[in-house]
């Protein structure tokens, strides 16, 4: 077993820009939405719009997939089966509030880019096995709640088609199932992840506004610090939650329809 | 025609008393007389060895049978009284049989007024069992200035089962920033949940990248079946087309004034596609 990390160095850790996941590509849709006519001076509320909607979607996502893969494992911590189990619903949950098949592909991206951290900083680790044995393609068949007796689908049936076409053919576990899961093989609490999931999506809007307008990057620091009640708010309200039917489902129609158009737009920057 | 319609409860123009809820409310904190339960307006379809069995409950809505094709069944929605004010609470039940086929028209749109500090609620739940149809081509939802609503939808759809519906919301009438709308939809198929959108929408306080400045919101969801392949609509005022990770899509389009037209195509053609899925 590895010595206990305290929550303040695991989260510094995980919500570290240097930490080699490919956050890099990424602008939290802050590129298409400048594209589209948001105001610079904007940027704020559109931080705070993203918390209050889609940011608030995925921290509870990964705290409630950090609860179901440890509750699956059971007392013994090694029930794999019924912790698959228990993340496919959570996925299902989550996939459902994803409308977007740009947002969940680059949902997916990231997803990987963590998935690569794990598997070599936990190899091994039960929670990590469960995830993976999550199967892909129509996540969405054998996802059933409580009680469901739906047949799973034909593996990788519906994987045909181009990207955004159809909104099948999931390659790898979305980004709030892996920190979820990274969470759990960690040790980090339901608050910690909660805050990850909330302060990873300013810091990466903040960041990204550098990129793409002129600007001291003192003021975006201002606006990460601004946004940080809005941040511990968030991750607050969601750290209790424990049931995937629960998730909050705010959405944010205008960043679904913004992410859909920058899978088409040439000239860009980040990925998404 | 093979139509029978049980007896008592037909949308005939006659108040009548209302039943007790089946669930009744908590108690309010409030000293006030608690309003009556409300009504859930019914509307239940089914198909028995051809026949259409259908049966309809006045509520703050009025169903009324308009006519059966043999394998849809069409009936109109048309307010019973003054909609939508301060205090009301509206219910709507649709449940459509397996292997049925129902279409619900609506004359008119529906506009939520300034509850001057009273919330209303609107809420629908819609069952359509295995094989069963549904489609809606709703009318607007105009929230006035003072206005704030709760509005629910759940739908739950069975194996085969499709729905094709529609939401057009609008914040405010002319000249109005609007009021205060929170809806929340659940669709749930038989794989599982296929799409969960709760929207806070507030007219005096828009969001960046919720609806921004847009006051409409217009929206076709089709659930239970994915659109046929065809030519994406494109360019400025063409509606974004979402393809769910479950069988459905949703067509949607942002802008400032009700133009219904820019999604009429879209509308028609999923509405004719969740039909063909009954006949086939």
């Amino acid at each position: 077993m590895r010595p206990a990390v305290s929550q303040d160095v695991l989260l510094a850790l995980l919500a570290d820009a240097r930490l080699p996941t490919g956050a890099h590509t990424q602008s939290a849709g802050l590129e298409p939405a400048l594209r589209a006519g948001l105001h610079p001076d904007d940027v704020p509320a559109y931080l705070a719009a993203r918390l209050r909607t889609v940011v608030r979607v995925e921290s509870a996502t990964a705290v409630v997939a950090r609860h179901a893969v440890l509750r699956g494992l059971g007392a013994s911590g090694v029930d794999t089966p019924a912790a698959t189990a228990a993340l496919r619903v959570v996925e299902g949950e989550w996939a459902a509030r994803t409308p977007s098949a740009a947002l969940r592909r680059s949902s997916e991206q990231l997803g990987r880019g963590y998935l690569r951290l794990a598997r070599r900083l936990w190899a091994g680790h039960p929670a990590l096995a469960a995830l993976e044995a999550v199967p892909r393609g129509p996540v969405g068949h054998a996802a059933g709640g409580a009680g469901r007796t739906a047949p799973a689908g034909p593996a990788g049936a519906g994987r045909a088609g181009p990207p955004g076409s159809s909104g099948r053919g999931r390659r790898g576990p979305a980004r709030p199932l892996v920190l979820g899961v990274t969470a759990a093989c960690a040790g980090l609490d339901p608050i910690g992840v909660a805050r990850l999931v909330a302060l990873d999506d300013v810091q990466t809007v903040a960041s990204a506004f550098l990129k793409l307008a002129p600007v001291d990057p003192l003021v975006t620091t201002g606006w990460v610090l601004a946004a940080a009640p809005a941040v511990d708010a968030l991750a607050r309200d969601v750290a209790h939650l424990t049931v995937a039917a629960d998730l909050p489902a705010a959405g944010a129609p205008l960043t679904e329809e913004w992410a859909e158009a920058h899978v088409h737009a040439t000239e860009r920057l980040f990925s998404a | 025609m093979s139509l029978s319609l049980s007896t008592g409860d037909l949308a005939a123009p006659v108040l009548r008393p209302p039943r007790p809820a089946a669930r009744a409310e908590p108690p309010s904190p409030v000293a006030r007389p608690e309003p009556p339960a409300p009504v859930a307006t019914t509307v239940r379809v089914e198909r028995r060895a051809g026949r259409a069995v259908v049966d309809l409950r006045r509520g703050a809505l009025a169903p009324y049978l308009l006519d059966d094709d043999g394998r849809t069944v069409r009936v109109a929605l048309v307010a019973a009284g003054a909609l939508l004010l301060g205090g009301d609470d509206v219910r709507v039940r649709v449940h459509v049989g397996a292997g049925a086929a129902l279409e619900l028209v609506e004359t008119s749109g529906t506009v939520a007024y300034d509850g001057r500090g009273r919330g209303a609620r609107w809420r629908v739940d819609v069952v359509v069992e295995d094989g069963g149809v549904l489609v809606w081509d709703a009318q607007p939802f105009v929230v006035a200035s003072g206005a704030d609503v709760d509005r629910g939808t759940t739908v739950r759809l069975g194996a085969g089962a499709v729905a094709c519906l529609r939401e057009t919301l609008v914040l405010g009438r002319s000249g109005e920033a609007g009021g205060r709308l929170r809806t929340a939809l659940r669709v749930d198929g038989p794989g599982g949940p296929v799409l969960v959108e709760d929207l806070h929408l507030d007219g005096a306080r828009p969001e960046p990248g919720v609806l921004g400045g847009h006051r409409v919101l217009d929206q076709v969801v089709l659930a239970g079946r994915r659109p046929d392949p065809g030519p994406v609509p494109a360019g400025r005022g063409a509606p974004t087309v979402l393809a769910l990770e479950e069988p459905g899509a949703v067509a949607r389009r942002l802008g400032d004034e009700v133009h219904r037209v820019a999604l009429t195509d879209v509308a028609a053609a999923w509405c004719v596609q969740a039909g063909r899925q009954h006949a086939g």
